[in-house]
């Protein structure tokens, strides 16, 4: 029998069971450990199904250089970006992202990641001149948000008020819409 | 549009050395990475989505006034060879040469900016020129940059800036880098001290054409590994102060050797150009050897100014991609190699023996 992903011998053969609908999986055995088959926790069919949908080439090592790339454990670890599909284990097969839209999804898991690769963990260069206003903003918003935090949580409320008017203020500019800046 | 004839007929200043100032560092390269929103990156897009976003982005390349009369192309209308061609001429980059329909290549007139379209980012920009020049080169692409701006709807995050296929671009998504002749480093055997120091800097030295290539012809890439939580300028100004002391180290290892074995110097540029002129079967690496110690000979007035560039020049006419479309066929490895040798024959007939003038006895 030949594995589901190359045209090696299938060694691995995989049942699961969803509701009472049983689905085997047959794998040779260098597909099956790219899978994580000898992690049960890291086996996914979902992951599976959609990397044969999407075009992204088998046995393919991570290209030199490109960190290793951990999966935050207590996530649920077969979520795909509402954008374009791309699972987080992708990440681990390719070394890169799907679509700008993984950024927001999975947020959380590329942070933890960062460290190791680049200076800081938050953008301090240039600024695409239609976002400025807005970026600026949010900023500021985060910043005040920590020393609401740090107010509240020393007990000082009178301050908190202050930085919580603050922030509405800034908010409430927030919703003026931008300049256009694309054309079509 | 420029003609491919025309590109190769021209070399741009940078790949010459007409800097005055690029004995040690020949090439300053700068290079953006920027994604289209909402779009899957071209690594992880199907086919037809790739060539589906492809004639927007060309067309807002192709309409900058950088980009009058550049040279623009999908690669699935270059031949091998020509790909081959425009790695060695560093326009392209080795991945984007594997790519097809569905990505592009744009250049401007005087190859000093070229943009590729659909490789791992929608957008790579790149920016080369020669001798230690980092910051002009940025301000090249930042002026494309800030144009395409306005007319592309940008990937952009507010916490972790530009969005790229890999995270370890994100950020400012710039990669500066430069290219280093340091024959001096090699042959006083402090290159390995040099590149772990550099490499504490969390900068990356590297061989010539990039990520994981070896060096050859004494040649080291030295760039910025860290995109995220630093500004362009400080990267920049990072990079460039190591890059100065690199070539300082090179410069005193330089008169070092001078000092302690003039002998052994003056044997080995000598040799060099030796080998070089009566050669009739010469691989790649060897003639890059050679070719680095007639460079450094230049450099030290063994030869006169002019070598230099000529020796630049023959770096990139000697790669086998440059040789094949010279001789408009394929050639095996062999009949390279008497190509190479004849070429450099040809070349070096101008060139007289090498004044030793170093040697004090």
């Amino acid at each position: 029998m030949q594995c589901e992903h190359c045209d090696n011998k299938a060694t691995v053969f995989y049942t699961q069971i969803i509701d009472g609908i049983g689905k085997k999986t047959c794998l040779c055995e260098s597909c099956a450990s790219e899978q994580g088959i000898t992690d049960p926790e890291g086996f996914l069919l979902g992951s599976q199904d959609i990397q044969k949908q999407g075009d992204s080439s088998k046995h393919k090592a991570l290209p030199k250089g490109v960190p290793k790339i951990e999966a935050a454990t207590d996530k649920q670890p077969n979520r795909c970006c509402p954008g374009c599909g791309f699972a987080f284990d992708d990440l681990k097969k390719t070394g890169r992202l799907g679509c700008s839209e993984c950024y927001n999804f999975f947020r959380e898991e590329i942070k933890n990641n960062l460290g190791s690769m680049h200076k800081g963990t938050s953008h301090a260069g240039r600024v695409p001149e239609g976002m400025l206003q807005a970026f600026k903003e949010r900023q500021e918003l985060e910043q005040l948000q920590e020393k609401l935090d740090a107010a509240i949580s020393s007990e000082d409320y009178e301050k908190a008020a202050a930085l919580r008017d603050e922030m509405d203020k800034i908010s409430s500019q927030e919703t003026t819409p931008p300049e256009p800046t694309s054309q079509p | 549009m420029m003609r491919f004839s025309t590109l190769m007929k021209h070399p741009a200043d940078w790949m010459t050395g007409a800097d005055t100032d690029s004995a040690i560092v020949l090439t300053s390269r700068i290079r953006l990475a920027r994604n289209i929103t909402g779009a899957p990156f071209p690594g992880w897009a199907r086919k037809n989505e790739r060539i589906a976003i492809l004639p927007e982005l060309r067309d807002k390349i192709e309409t900058l006034p950088e980009m009058k009369d550049a040279f623009s192309h999908q690669l699935s209308e270059l031949s091998s060879v020509q790909k081959q061609v425009l790695v060695e001429r560093h326009l392209i980059s080795r991945e984007q040469a594997a790519r097809s329909e569905g990505s592009a290549i744009v250049v401007n007139r005087d190859q000093t900016l070229s943009v590729m379209i659909n490789e791992e980012d929608h957008l790579r920009l790149q920016s080369i020129r020669s001798g230690l020049h980092l910051r002009e080169a940025y301000q090249l692409i930042a002026n494309v940059d800030k144009q395409l701006e306005q007319v592309l709807p940008y990937a952009f995050d507010h916490e972790l800036g530009y969005l790229t296929a890999c995270p370890t671009n994100v950020g400012t998504g710039l990669r500066a880098s430069a290219m280093l002749h340091l024959p001096g480093l090699v042959i006083s055997d402090h290159i390995g001290q040099v590149i772990q120091a550099v490499g504490k800097l969390g900068l990356a030295v590297r061989g010539i054409f990039g990520e994981g290539t070896e060096s050859l012809g004494h040649l080291f890439q030295i760039s910025n590994q860290s995109t995220l939580g630093e500004s362009e300028e400080d990267i920049l100004s990072r990079l460039e102060r190591v890059i100065q002391q690199v070539r300082e180290q090179e410069r005193n290892a330089r008169s070092k050797l001078l000092e302690e074995d003039p002998q052994m110097l003056a044997d080995k540029i000598s040799r060099a150009y030796g080998q070089l002129k009566y050669a009739y079967v010469i691989d790649s690496k060897e003639a890059l050897t050679h070719l680095s110690l007639v460079r450094l000979g230049s450099d030290m007035g063994c030869f006169p100014k002019q070598a230099m560039e000529l020796c630049d020049s023959l770096l990139m006419d000697i790669e086998p991609a440059h040789l094949q479309h010279k001789a408009e066929r394929k050639l095996a490895p062999e009949e390279r190699d008497t190509m190479r040798a004849e070429i450099i024959r040809s070349r070096l007939q101008s060139l007289s023996s090498p004044v030793i003038n170093f040697i004090t006895s």
